[in-house]
């Protein structure tokens, strides 16, 4: 079993967490939402696997490639 | 010697070339899954339609001749679906299918035909690089470049990665139109062994240039494979979308029957708040010819989509902003591959279509690192010297310059809106911050006045229509019978289909 990091792609701040450690996610599954350009933007799961941890708070501001969150595959 | 030695004699070096470097290494890759370089080209040509060129070319070092069948090179001409097609397989068993004097020989008169007769060439690559010891010291005086790596598209070239590509190799997959990888191969300008021994760590194959790193990053990976049978299958259909040389349209397809069910179902894929983010290959599928949908560096700056597509049985390329990523926003990696997808339909007479839904441009230091003004400019250059029809349809949202460079304001020849479009020099949220300096969480009620004020400016689809700044407004769910009718209309006819190719020499390997 490997970790996966969970980065995001671009700057903004963290409306909604969708997912908890766990979790059973797909390649593609949504593990939260961003607010970022007056926007609702999702964070994928880069992978399949299982949500390990996740890093971040909702209100929290994040920066592109900061990982937020932790998938074991 | 007699007519009968003669045709034993034959036959047995026949045999020796086609052995290529002996059984022993053969068995090796079969139990690996991996196809010789004489199966590939067997997989990719209809059958029986190989016509070898240099099956008896050897090291031109006459003691190595014994040891080095076909020169590690399996050069022809083959068929694909009945068209003519040129074929270099590099054959990994034979000196690690390294650039040599005769094989660069061989290749160079399959890439100087293609060109000249009028098919694509189709490289089915591994190699170790330059051959050593050869090259080295007067070795060089062999060297004869000449235009080996100007592109003129007079036809496609395409490359297929499956094993270790160090130069040759690499060099002609970033100089191909298209470029399938295989999982577990590696494309570097020099070996991990070599990368290793200068930066005194151990760097594997996968870090210094395995699928993901080209894939994802560079961009130079436009498609990636499980197999060499899935890499040729890749290889095929994407030929599927090419006319054989640049003076020649693409071939028309039937259109699948059930091609007209899915527009409807736009609506349903489409969110009606514009905060809602949604992907757009959902909507392209919906209204494209059934299961035509091909798309090009899926995995690379994905917030711009590009995709090969039949509309009504023809070739079309689509541009289409992707809210899922990055809420469609476009990066210098995004402008970078929208540009070399516009060259290579141009190049290849496929008219384009752009879908909008983008909040502008990035901005931010980063962006202006990744020098995303300069590359805003090269889309825009390529875009003004395209001479095959251009289509532009506004989805929803589309702000600032990136309006211009998806083809609106007077770029593309037909301009729609869907009744849902939103124009407008930028967010009119962002707007009522910057010209009222006024935060929503500070004063939601006046922050909800001024953006109702900046609205009423006119962006709808319905303000652009009324100064023809659209020249239709459609329904979503007509989008379909609307391209059908307009690419009827642009067809170049004057040209039979064939553009000017004024972009036929940009790089191949701008990404």
């Amino acid at each position: 079993m490997a970790d996966v990091d969970v980065k995001v792609e671009i700057t903004g701040s963290v409306w909604k967490i969708v997912t908890k450690p766990g979790d059973k996610v797909e390649e593609d599954d949504e593990i939260m939402i961003l607010e970022s350009m007056k926007m609702e933007i999702p964070v994928l799961a880069p992978e399949a696997g299982t949500v390990k941890e996740i890093l971040v708070k909702e209100n929290d501001s994040v920066v592109e490639d900061q990982t937020v969150a932790i998938i074991e595959n | 010697m007699s007519f009968d030695d003669k045709i034993k004699e034959h036959e047995a070096r026949r045999a020796k070339a086609m052995a290529m470097g002996g059984e022993e290494k053969l068995a090796k890759r079969r139990n690996a899954g991996v196809l010789s370089a004489r199966d590939r080209v067997k997989y990719l040509l209809d059958a029986g339609s190989f016509r070898e060129s240099g099956l008896f070319g050897t090291s031109y070092i006459k003691e190595m001749r014994e040891q080095t069948p076909a020169d590690g090179k399996v050069c022809g001409f083959g068929e694909l679906e009945g068209r003519p097609l040129g074929v270099v397989a590099y054959d990994f068993t034979v000196k690690g299918s390294s650039s040599s004097y005769t094989n660069n020989r061989k290749m160079v008169h399959i890439k100087d035909m293609g060109a000249k007769r009028g098919f694509p060439v189709v490289f089915l690559s591994e190699s170790t690089g330059v051959r050593m010891p050869d090259v080295m010291g007067e070795g060089m005086g062999l060297t004869n470049e000449g235009n080996r790596f100007l592109r003129g598209r007079e036809s496609p070239w395409v490359s297929a990665l499956m094993g270790y590509a160090f130069g040759s190799a690499a060099w002609h997959a970033c100089s191909s139109d298209f470029n399938v990888m295989r999982k577990g191969s590696v494309m570097a300008v020099a070996s991990p062994r070599m990368v290793s021994r200068a930066l005194k760590r151990e760097v594997t194959g996968e870090e210094l240039g395995g699928w993901q790193v080209h894939a994802d990053h560079s961009g130079f990976a436009d498609a990636v494979a499980e197999s060499d049978e899935e890499t040729l299958d890749i290889v095929k259909r994407f030929l599927g979308y090419m006319p054989s040389h640049q003076n020649e349209p693409p071939p028309v397809r039937p259109v699948p029957a059930g091609s007209d069910d899915d527009s409807g179902k736009i609506l349903d894929l489409l969110p009606e708040s514009l905060a809602r983010v949604y992907d757009v290959r959902k909507v392209i599928k919906a209204f494209v010819d059934k299961d035509s949908f091909f798309e090009i560096k899926a995995r690379y700056a994905r917030s711009l989509t590009t995709a090969l597509v039949r509309i009504g049985g023809h070739v079309v390329g689509i541009v289409a902003n992707n809210p899922q990523f990055k809420g469609g926003v476009m990066d210098a990696d995004g402008c970078c591959k929208a540009t070399s997808f516009i060259v290579l339909c141009d190049s290849y007479n496929i008219p384009l279509v752009f879908l909008q839904d983008q909040p502008g441009f990035l901005i931010g230091p980063e962006a202006e690192k990744h020098g995303v003004i300069g590359k805003v400019i090269n889309w825009m250059n390529a875009l003004l010297q395209v001479t095959m029809p251009r289509i532009s349809i506004i989805l929803r949202k589309s702000y600032g310059r990136g309006f211009i460079n998806m083809g609106a304001g007077g770029i593309a020849e037909e301009v729609a809106a869907w009744w849902s479009a939103d124009v407008s020099f930028m967010d009119p949220r962002s707007a009522v911050t910057i010209v009222h300096g006024v935060e929503e969480e500070d004063d939601p009620e006046r922050f909800n006045t001024l953006v109702e004020e900046m609205r009423a400016r006119g962006g709808s689809a319905y303000d652009l229509a009324s100064l023809y700044g659209v020249k239709e407004v459609i329904d979503p769910r007509e989008t379909r019978a609307y391209l059908i009718d307009m690419l009827k209309y642009h067809r170049s006819r004057l040209t039979n289909g064939v553009g000017q190719h004024l972009l036929s020499r940009w790089p191949t390997s701008y990404v």
